[in-house]
């Protein structure tokens, strides 16, 4: 399966939980409908808050997957 | 007129310890990023951990958590709460008999407070929200 195009990619490594999620609100708030904004974290509690976060607001999880020790997560901007 | 349907969050904030204050920031910052009014109310002792001198020379009182948190330089609860009123409706007021009594101004806090107000103002914004006390 092809990847989505990222349109925007943050590397939030090494911030502390929350600081992830909101590197992550601050950009979807700047981003167009429909752009793909990836993070990238190697905090464990916000690789399970984001994607609470994405379905409580409504907007695309893409991926969410572990690579060696940190999560690269993609979500689409819905509305 | 439309009625705000959001859900609303009161936070009353009375300690000056540094976990207690971060914590409730955690849960405001979020919840407001999340689409919920969040009011914080700081008084008593909690308002000395938000004067600019203090949190200048992250002078709190801490304990083992708090201390380390200081160490690993986390994102501390102004910075939180700053992102919080950013991104969704969070606002912060300060209880106006401690800081009468202690002659601090508003100018004497860090400039992520909204206003000094009693405490019948507060409990009118309170109204039909979520209570929360730390």
């Amino acid at each position: 399966m092809s990847e989505p195009t990222v349109t925007e990619s943050v590397d939030a490594r090494g911030s502390y939980c929350p600081g992830p999620l909101m590197e992550l609100v601050k950009t979807i708030k700047s981003a167009q409908v429909g752009d793909v904004i990836e993070i990238l974290s190697n905090d464990e509690g916000s690789a399970k808050d984001i994607p609470v976060w994405v379905k409580k607001m409504k907007h695309e999880l893409v991926y969410r997957k572990k690579v060696n020790d940190y999560w690269k997560i993609a979500i689409r901007k819905k509305h | 007129m439309e009625e705000n349907k959001n859900p609303s969050f009161a936070i009353i904030v009375m300690s000056e310890e540094l976990e207690k204050i971060h914590a409730a920031a955690l849960i405001g910052s979020m919840a407001a990023m999340t689409g919920t009014t969040v009011n914080f109310f700081l008084t008593m002792n909690s308002l000395k951990a938000f004067l600019k001198e203090n949190v200048s020379e992250k002078n709190f009182k801490t304990g083992d958590v708090g201390k380390a948190m200081i160490e690993k330089d986390v994102t501390l609860f102004p910075k939180l709460l700053e992102t919080g009123k950013e991104m969704g409706d969070l606002n912060i007021y300060c209880c106006a008999l401690a800081m009468d009594v202690m002659g601090w101004r508003k100018e004497d806090l860090i400039d992520i407070v909204d206003d000094v107000i009693g405490i019948t103002t507060f409990l009118n914004m309170a109204q039909n929200a979520k209570v929360i006390t730390v």
